[in-house]
């Protein structure tokens, strides 16, 4: 592409730790933004999260790779005068600020949008929160595990019957999360371009796990109840269900247009006689007869390897799925063609997981080493209008930490 | 508050099913005017809660409400020539076509960009597919089980030791790409604004599993892997698991800083004896006995309810979530005041899901009911310069309802 980023010339302040803001302000770097990480002295404890026991186990410090990329890092002491002064500062220059300290420490360090706003009204705020700006919870911090999918339910309603409440990754709830604070600074930014005003924008955690529930928080709105999930040898569809083949993999079928696609799928699986038995031959009748249905389909799955299934079902043009496994799908050709994962100029992370957005004018910058700590620190305060003797008084002042 | 920060903007929204459609509510919410053009049937999503045995049951279209409210419908027939050059009419006015039909079908209802953007140069297209634009899987029909949760990786990462993959609520991937797709519509008008130009933009569902599923895949980037999760009384850290309180709740244990609140939680759980035992005081013996020390904690936490639990490691600023099942949501404070859930104009679904994007300057759209099928066709086509008489013709010919 030979066109500018689209967000070139976009300053942004990334003010904010762990996952759900740094992972947005890394896709607003990808499109070409100026995103400087302002870290207290001890750093974002993200740089600290690849030694979690949650995460893989790696020497290589991927996950700073990851939400890190693209940005520089200036340290600043914020509970300093000089510290939060520099902030000031840096601000005049900015578009936009991410900030995600809870609402208590947001009035502690004067940071709220109605502390700023003032000073900076051409400034879009954006806020992250656990559980919402507002509420009898509005303090608690949040976490995606505990915010997005705890308390929005979505454990609960993915837990087969019996069993523990489902199960969720890493970061999985933060990392959604940071596609609806892209969303959201966008809207600031159009609604500057339009009048020339600044504003708050954000969302919590909680919001965007209650929207990813949201068919299930829907009915149970309009009083629908769920019951849990079948496991896989009692399915509620048979059509809709995981199946072990011969070489140990699992293949979800996912036949949601059964009305249409009956006798095409017993045709792909080589079962025309399923296709007028009586108890399948309509779809009420199918799901009538589920357990039985899934029983006749997860004996004939075990009979054959994944591929031929695939093969099979692939030429038929039905929707089926195999359980990646993340090893494959790093090595996934049709990953390469969706431009999953993008190069580096970093050699210890040669390749990063892409932001998912696409663009026809434009893509995303290759990114190089993560910044280390305060790295940027003197040169974008020096880009703010601070003089080195400035520079050098901030650091006595232990503003730098 | 000001004019919605849409407002003005027309979306054309010929798509189906959930991702692309709840996109289209997002815009909607802040103010687009959201078209759906639907085929004589009808999108499957208007009767998905009927065909699908995984939707809780209830006597109003819940799922349908919530993903077209403030749309209006327009139905055409696009394979008569008739309605498909009515459809051009119409796309002339537009600012934003979502489309998520699989590449082969755009191309026999002309509806690629190349052929779009010959009718109106300014027009954002906003594609959404399973697998991405290119690749041999480009063609596959996606759903958010097989492309954002199976092929991803997400399930087989999310499951036990020698259990079964995962499992996700309906739609969640749906409803967490939708997001990613309003921000590269946003992302296209900024572009639009600048340039006058329109553009191609779009994202998949497995570009979105594998992006909310980062920390793992970045991981397998380096060749780093999770072994399969232990059960819940062999921890990998007794700090963030799973424990079942005494009145039969799930309380989600998430510790990340333990250097700073491994005793605030032996005090919240009224076991000071366990804070200088030498079997947990420390970080690295913590982790080495951590099935030990989940023995411990599952033992004190299913001696008292979950509201006891909550109230004591609340006042101790530990971090935790409740499992949360979705028939509490409604009655979530929380959710209300944080305006997860909002009132509707729509008296037999009084509540809905507030999209997760919050502003300062405007407030989202109260949602009015979802409409007919082609209950608007005949107003959308007079606002795109039809006459009476050429609407009595295209209804006539069966190429619009």
């Amino acid at each position: 592409m030979s066109e500018e980023a689209p967000l070139a010339g976009l300053t942004v302040l990334d003010i904010s730790s762990f996952i759900a803001g740094p992972a947005a302000a890394a896709t607003l770097a990808d499109f070409g933004a100026d995103v400087i990480k302002i870290e207290p002295p001890d750093g974002d404890p993200h740089r600290q999260n690849f030694r979690s026991v949650g995460y893989p186990q790696s020497a290589v410090n991927f996950p700073w790779q990851l939400d890190g990329r693209l940005k520089r890092s200036v340290t600043l002491d914020l509970k300093t005068d000089a510290g939060r002064g520099a902030l000031d500062r840096l601000l005049d220059r900015a578009d936009v600020a991410i900030v995600n300290f809870p609402i208590a420490v947001r009035e502690r360090l004067r940071l709220r949008w109605e502390d700023l706003e003032p000073r900076h009204p051409r400034l879009v705020y954006c806020s992250l929160t656990g559980f919402g700006e507002t509420g009898p919870e509005r303090d608690r911090p949040g976490f995606d595990i505990t915010a997005y999918f705890g308390r929005a339910g979505i454990l609960d309603a993915a837990r087969h019957e019996g069993g523990p409440p489902g199960v969720s990754l890493p970061a999985q709830g933060d990392r959604a999360t940071a596609m609806t604070l892209v969303a959201a600074i966008l809207m600031g930014l159009r609604r500057r371009d339009r009048t020339g005003r600044g504003g708050w924008v954000g969302t919590s955690l909680y919001a965007n796990g209650a929207w990813a529930n949201g068919t299930t928080l829907q009915g149970a709105l309009v009083g629908a109840a769920l019951p849990p999930r079948q496991p896989p040898d009692r399915p509620r569809n048979a059509l809709a269900n995981l199946y072990r083949t011969a070489d140990d993999r699992w293949l979800q079928l996912l036949l949601v247009r059964d009305d249409r696609r009956w006798a095409a799928f017993c045709a792909a699986i080589e079962r025309p006689d399923l296709e007028n038995e009586p108890r399948f031959a309509s779809r009420e009748g199918r799901r009538a007869n589920a357990i039985a249905l899934g029983a006749e389909l997860a004996a004939l799955f075990r009979r054959e390897p994944y591929d031929i299934w695939a093969a099979r079902l692939g030429a038929a043009g039905l929707p089926f799925g195999v359980i990646g496994r993340v090893a494959e799908v790093v090595e996934d050709p049709q990953a390469e063609h969706a431009g999953l994962f993008t190069p580096t100029d970093n050699p210890e992370v040669p390749r990063v997981v892409n932001n998912p957005i696409r663009l026809g004018f434009a893509t995303a910058r290759r990114p190089g080493p993560p910044p280390a700590l305060g790295e940027h620190t003197e040169s974008v305060l020096g880009e703010a209008g601070f003089t080195a003797a400035e520079i050098n008084g901030l650091r006595k002042a232990g503003a730098l930490g | 508050m000001t004019a919605l920060p849409l407002a003005g903007l027309k979306v054309l929204d010929i798509s189906s099913f959930i991702a692309a459609p709840a996109a289209a509510v997002v815009l909607g919410d802040w103010g687009a005017d959201v078209i759906k053009v639907e085929g004589p049937e009808g999108d499957p999503n208007r009767s998905i809660m009927h065909d699908s045995p995984s939707y809780p049951k209830a006597a109003v279209n819940y799922p349908w409400a919530m993903d077209s409210r403030n749309k209006r419908s327009l139905v055409l027939d696009l394979k008569q020539p008739a309605a498909r050059a009515a459809f051009d009419r119409v796309l002339a006015t537009a600012d934003v076509l979502i489309c998520n039909f699989p590449p082969p079908v755009r191309e026999k209802l002309r509806l690629s960009y190349d052929d779009v953007r010959e009718v109106n140069p300014r027009l954002i297209y906003a594609s959404l597919t399973g697998y991405g634009e290119e690749g041999p899987d480009r063609d596959r029909p996606g759903f958010d089980a097989t492309a954002y949760f199976a092929r991803s990786g997400l399930f087989d990462a999310q499951r036990y030791e020698g259990g079964p993959p995962g499992t996700a609520v309906p739609a969640q991937g749906d409803r967490a790409t939708s997001m990613g797709l309003v921000s590269s519509i946003l992302l296209a008008l900024m572009h639009r604004m600048k340039t006058g130009e329109g553009s191609w933009v779009g994202t998949s569902l497995l570009g979105n599993g594998l992006w909310s599923c980062g920390v793992v895949a970045q991981a397998a980037l380096v060749g780093a892997f999770l072994p399969p999760r232990p059960p819940r009384d062999r921890p990998r850290t007794a700090l963030g698991n799973l424990y079942r309180t005494a009145d039969d709740r799930w309380l989600q244990l998430t510790i990340v800083r333990e250097d700073k609140l491994w005793a605030p939680l032996c005090r919240a759980l009224q076991r000071p004896e366990l804070a200088d035992d030498p079997r947990f005081a420390e970080l690295a013996p913590r982790r080495k006995n951590s099935a030990a020390l989940a023995a411990e904690l599952a033992r004190s936490f299913e001696s008292r309810p979950y509201e006891h639990w909550r109230a004591a490691l609340a006042a101790e600023d530990v971090t935790f979530g409740v499992i949360s099942r979705p028939q509490d949501i409604p009655d979530d404070a929380q959710a209300v005041a944080s305006g997860a859930i909002v009132a509707t104009a729509t008296p037999d679904v009084p509540r809905t899901l507030a999209n997760p994007m919050r502003v300062s300057f405007a407030t989202q759209r109260i949602a009015g009911p979802a409409p007919a099928l082609g209950e608007h066709s005949a107003e959308v086509l007079r606002e795109a310069g039809f006459g009476e008489a050429e609407i009595e013709a295209l209804r006539a010919s069966g190429g619009m309802r």
